[in-house]
């Protein structure tokens, strides 16, 4: 029995041998990688982030120029165009007194080809919009890509924040609720005022629940 | 009603509007490889289809379950791949124990596709529309893998015709392939904006 | 002793313009394909593709070699694709950090470049059984010369679709008093297809003319 014993005890001994003689190399391997991936990412990851938040004050800051830096208000659960559940970071804009000079938020949805990123701005009461700039998109060239251009998004500087809607012709100069499409990309120019409807009435609507922005329009 | 809504969308998405080969550029390599004959090109599409399936959802546990639980994102990459690696050599493996004739219908196309990008872009493409759900995933992942089948049988039957049409020496092979996958490409730009 | 250095220099030589021509990845390989169908849109992202797979293949290229004598056979593959994906994963950290709007227009090709064939190909073939200098000329070679391509390719399409070529413009377009219409669907699936699939065309004709 000693000798069965000893010999099932060598049999182990000899399988782990074997797997660290074949696979030594794959675990210090791992290691050093890893190791690598670490320092690495210790690194430069402070810079990653950074440059997350250098980009927005940068878009945000063309829509409100008197903003300094921004600062996370509130996280808003909201209900996406497609029905899923999203939380939304909305940023109060400060000025360098201080002072709230309006508010930021990222909005997204699907556009004509695949899905469409924005950045909106809306003054310190959520009454006008201040504008939005496009994060990301992939609408087609020379059409729905227009949405970048000056023509489309002046028409949301100074818009009411309230329940846009999308005509195909009309005066654009005019600010007011209605937004005139891009003759070619009407998908995109209505992708772009569903986002904003969306995004923003309930933004909103939790906004004021929560007490961050008054009711009352008689400022 | 909303959660079936949502997969039926995200599978058509997939298949036809967002499909891998033409328009994310993902898997080229077998699919000039492999599309000459359709019998070879569905077997590649099968195998293709199963495997993507298969770590497609296992990608999106871990990635979801534990690489962002406990905040190591960074080593997304790696594990990625080594799970897709793991996951073939499995089912290679498996395949072969017990369903010996599919096996040798795969044939060496199984190895193969632990380097078909497709496989490894979908799990990155999973993280990046934020799929939210298990049940997403798995259809997601489904789904880019008979777009895939599709992609590459239609490609087949357009080649076995190619054979015996008059292409000039130079285009011969890859070249008249890739003209021809680009013509596919803009028909399936036909479908782009389909879904709202 | 001369003739020994010399023969050396010839093979460095040799190999190094392997890559550029002769085994050019892309054109007579035929490896490496979706890289290059998806970032030739183009010249800035493609240049920026180039320079991390010439890192990562460099780095792959001298590790591999360095260990290329302690490998077991069973494992060499898994060896190869967490090295690579080791150095893909350090690459992308560093455009992320330094260069963010290319990181976001690359997108996830970047860490596709962890299957791509090129990388493991040049591993398989060439690192694990040669020493460090002929690996990292090797590495060197097919990196420029898969850089090279995808530049040559994103040239042509960024002018076609833009007129200009590293957003530099070049050909007036119509909508600023020209006369150059562009070509949208060279910016799209279509053109990249088609593009490659001409060029192709266009290596057949003058290697056969070579041949």
């Amino acid at each position: 029995m000693t000798l069965q014993h000893c010999g099932r005890k060598g049999l182990v001994m000899l399988k782990i041998k074997h797997f660290i003689q074949q696979s030594w190399l794959l675990i210090v391997a791992s290691f050093f990688f890893g190791l690598l991936i670490a320092v690495t990412n210790a690194a430069l990851s402070p810079k990653i982030v950074q440059n997350k938040i250098n980009k927005r004050n940068r878009l945000v800051g063309v829509l409100l120029p008197e903003a300094k830096n921004f600062v996370l208000d509130t996280e808003i659960e909201i209900e996406s165009i497609q029905g899923k559940k999203e939380k939304i970071e909305v940023y109060r804009a400060m000025s360098e007194a201080g002072e709230c000079v309006g508010w930021a938020f990222n909005a997204a949805g699907s556009g004509f080809a695949d899905k469409i990123e924005l950045v909106v701005a809306v003054d310190k009461d959520f009454e006008k919009l201040a504008g939005f700039d496009v994060l990301a998109s992939n609408e087609t060239p020379g059409f729905g890509d227009q949405i970048k251009y000056d023509y489309y998004r002046d028409q949301f500087k100074g818009a009411p924040a309230e329940e846009l809607k999308l005509v195909t012709s009309g005066e654009p100069k005019n600010i007011d609720a209605e937004i005139v499409a891009i003759s070619g990309a009407t998908v995109s120019s209505e992708a772009v005022v569903e986002i904003i409807n969306s995004f923003l009435t309930q933004i909103k609507e939790q906004m004021q629940q929560k007490g961050q922005i008054s009711n009352d329009r008689q400022e | 009603m909303d959660t079936l809504n949502i997969l039926l969308i995200g599978f058509i998405s997939i298949v036809v509007v967002k499909n891998l080969v033409f328009t994310k550029f993902l898997g080229i390599c077998p699919y000039l490889g492999v599309s000459g004959r359709i019998d070879m090109a569905f077997g590649m599409g099968m195998a293709v289809t199963f495997v993507v399936t298969l770590s497609g959802t296992l990608t999106w546990m871990i990635d979801n379950w534990v690489l962002m639980k406990l905040g190591l994102e960074v080593t997304r990459y790696v594990c990625f791949i080594l799970v897709i690696a793991g996951a073939v050599q499995l089912v290679e493996m498996y395949l072969r124990k017990f369903f010996p004739s599919l096996y040798e219908s795969f044939g060496i196309f199984l190895p193969l596709i632990t380097t078909n990008c497709a496989i490894l872009g979908l799990c990155l493409f999973l993280n990046l529309w934020n799929i939210n759900s298990l049940l997403e995933a798995v259809v997601v992942s489904f789904g880019a893998g008979i777009g895939f089948t599709m992609a590459i049988c239609i490609m087949a039957g357009i080649r076995e015709n190619l054979n015996m049409a008059d292409v000039p020496k130079c285009l011969k092979g890859a070249p008249i392939t890739l003209i021809t996958a680009g013509i596919l490409a803009l028909a399936f730009m036909g479908f782009a904006g389909m879904i709202r | 002793m001369t003739d020994k250095s010399e023969v050396r220099t010839a093979l460095y030589g040799q190999t190094l313009i392997a890559g550029l021509w002769r085994e050019n990845p892309v054109f007579r390989l035929l490896l490496g394909m979706c890289p290059t169908l998806a970032v030739t849109a183009a010249v800035k992202p493609a240049l920026t593709m180039g320079c991390c797979v010439i890192f990562v293949l460099l780095c792959s290229n001298i590790i591999v070699s360095l260990m290329r004598n302690l490998l077991k056979p069973h494992l060499r593959i898994l060896m190869f694709t967490l090295t690579i994906a080791t150095f893909v994963t350090i690459a992308d950290l560093f455009l992320k950090a330094f260069v963010p709007e290319m990181s976001e227009t690359l997108g996830p090709y970047v860490p596709l470049i962890i299957v791509n064939c090129i990388i493991i190909c040049r591993a398989e073939a060439c690192a694990s059984k040669n020493g460090l200098i002929i690996s990292v000329i090797d590495a060197l070679g097919m990196g420029v010369g898969f850089t090279l391509t995808l530049c040559v390719l994103a040239g042509v399409r960024e002018l076609l679709a833009t007129g200009a070529i590293f957003e530099i413009q070049i050909l007036a377009l119509l909508k600023e008093g020209g006369w150059f219409v562009p070509w949208a669907a060279m910016g799209m699936p279509v053109g990249a297809f088609i593009t490659l699939g001409l060029m192709l065309g266009l290596v057949n004709v003058i290697t056969k003319k070579d041949a």
